[in-house]
């Protein structure tokens, strides 16, 4: 654990501020460290700015007129923080976008040829795709059906299955466990791990989940308002009273009254 | 009743639905890459139309290079327009990029009268003006030209959108950030788009302008082109081919019976009449995919 938090992060994000339609100050300084081949989890509640901070790292900001205006990211020691969406992509970062938004009227099959990068072969393409309905059994089933009609669950594994076409060092999710049931959170959480540690892949996740993403994750951060106001290991998270009682249910099991209410606010939230 | 009168009006009809298919192909292509109607496709179709009167007859080149030429440079006006115009635009409601569109043909329309004047110039694609006969029925040589070019289209794009690259254009369809989220270049795709629709305007152009002769009414081609491509879809390469068939026939056959009784005139009333009643009947057309809303 001391080793890997003191070689070089596979990305870092310095005291970045976003701002939105040049009004809007959606985070105020985040800094993020990632290591290379560790799972990290962002969590916060609804608003918090974890989905901005996402959007920073992958370029995504400026379909919503968003954008960095202090601070900087590197990914594996290369500043990123003015480069396309694209490039970051080649580079190796992959956004998960939150709400799954597979492409509807494709099938499965061809969302994953949609995100080949340009210039992969014919070959490698159907490696990685066997690779992928290796890891999401479900979808292989379901490859030539239309992903609109896909359930939940298939959805976001393809959503994931997606972006591991792009061959990530760094795969962010945005709120997989979304809508799901606990069994298929489970079910998709287990994936990740799994690709974490076969792939090496590192992996930053946001969640409200804070319990069921704390079991995975070797580090966490915690958002509030725009800034990080805690930072450490998944042991020493679950272990601090204060997430206990306002994003684990008070440390008696999962509350799903909470749990309910928060997912429930985001719709005007977000 | 005479059938073979009939039969030959059913013909000629079909044959005329698949050059107005030839042109719906290009807005079914900017519409499937983007989701925007393009109001300027009757522009561009205009505009290729005349830079290919312009290389052939002003320049002296023969036609077989002068339509390649022409392709050429509407495939990169195409590219341009989106780096010009749409790029800026991208995010914004579908209305304003609309409204682009609309700014565009008008722009085209002023430009070509500023340039080559109002006079209507012949395209002479040296196509045989006499008739062809199948048994008793005539048929316009040039209307069969023009529908294997548009029939050849077709199957050229139903292949394209089966490539990786077709593929691509049809996911930043569906969605622009998630598109951008796994590295597609969105506003490579959707220059693309323009560019094919705008050669696809070429040959729409050399066509219809050898039928009608090449002025500024050939943008008004957009209105009965909107009608097939609304009637087959919007997104759908094969409801262009069959909705233009179909509007064809019923315009062709239904004004042979209407026009006696109201005095003439009664083609664009069938092609409004058709355009409205696919709106309120079936917005989503012959073949146009449904939105999607899982319970």
């Amino acid at each position: 654990m001391q080793d890997k938090a003191e070689a070089q992060p596979i990305l870092s994000m310095n005291s970045v501020e976003v701002l939105y339609d040049n009004v809007m100050l959606a985070i105020k300084g985040v800094s993020v460290q990632v290591p290379k081949g560790e799972m990290i989890a962002l969590l916060g509640s609804n608003g918090a700015g974890k989905s901005t901070t996402l959007k920073a790292i992958s370029g995504l900001l400026k379909a919503e007129r968003g954008r960095i205006s202090r601070g900087e990211i590197k990914f594996e020691g290369e500043d990123i923080t003015d480069a396309l969406a694209q490039n970051r992509v080649q580079k190796g970062i992959c956004h998960v976008i939150e709400g799954r938004r597979v492409f509807e009227h494709l099938s499965p099959d061809e969302n994953l040829t949609a995100a080949a990068p340009t210039g992969m072969s014919r070959s490698t393409l159907n490696a990685e795709k066997e690779k992928i309905y290796a890891y999401f059994p479900r979808l292989a089933e379901r490859r030539n059906s239309q992903a609109g009609y896909l359930s939940g669950g298939e959805q976001q594994m393809l959503a994931i299955g997606r972006a591991l076409v792009t061959q990530p060092k760094l795969l962010m999710l945005d709120e997989p466990s979304l809508g799901l049931a606990p069994f298929l959170v489970a079910e998709i959480f287990g994936i990740l791990q799994k690709i974490n540690k076969e792939e090496g892949m590192s992996v930053l996740l946001v969640e409200q989940n804070a319990l069921a993403a704390l079991e995975i994750v070797s580090e966490g951060y915690l958002i509030e308002n725009g800034r990080v106001v805690m930072n450490g290991t998944a042991e020493a998270l679950k272990s601090n009273s204060d997430i206990q009682e306002f994003y684990l249910g008070g440390g008696e099991g999962t509350d799903f009254h909470n749990v309910k209410h928060y997912s429930r606010r985001k719709r005007w939230l977000s | 009743m005479d059938w073979i009168f009939l039969s030959e009006l059913a013909i000629n009809g079909a044959l005329t639905g698949l050059l107005y298919s030839l042109f719906a192909i290009g807005l079914v292509l900017i519409y499937k890459a983007s989701s925007v109607p393009n109001l300027a496709q009757g522009g561009l179709t205009m505009l290729g139309a005349y830079v290919v009167v312009a290389l052939s007859h002003d320049a002296g080149l023969p036609l077989w290079l002068a339509i390649p030429l022409a392709a050429l440079f509407m495939f990169a006006l195409g590219f341009g327009i989106e780096r010009v115009a749409l790029r800026r635009l991208a995010g914004r409601p579908v209305v304003m990029i609309l409204m682009l569109t609309l700014g565009l043909d008008i722009f085209l329309r002023g430009t070509t009268l500023a340039i080559w004047g109002g006079t209507s110039r012949s395209m002479e694609l040296g196509v045989s003006y006499d008739p062809l006969f199948l048994g008793d029925i005539f048929i316009s040589r040039i209307h069969l030209v023009g529908a294997a070019v548009a029939i050849g289209l077709f199957v050229a794009f139903m292949l394209f959108f089966r490539s990786r690259t077709g593929i691509k254009l049809r996911a930043i369809a569906d969605d622009y950030t998630a598109s951008w989220s796994v590295g597609i270049s969105v506003e490579r795709g959707v220059g693309l788009s323009w560019a094919l629709a705008s050669v696809v305007a070429v040959a729409a152009g050399v066509i219809w302008g050898e039928v009608q002769g090449v002025d500024q009414s050939l943008s008004l081609l957009l209105l009965k082109g909107l009608t097939v491509a609304v009637l087959g879809g919007l997104d759908s390469i094969l409801g262009a081919v069959i909705a233009g068939i179909i509007l064809g026939i019923i315009e062709n056959v239904g004004a042979d019976f209407i026009d006696p009784l109201v005095g003439g005139g009664s083609r664009e009333l069938i092609v409004a009449a058709v355009l409205i009643l696919t709106v309120m009947i079936r917005p989503h057309g012959l073949f146009g995919r449904h939105d999607i809303e899982r319970v």
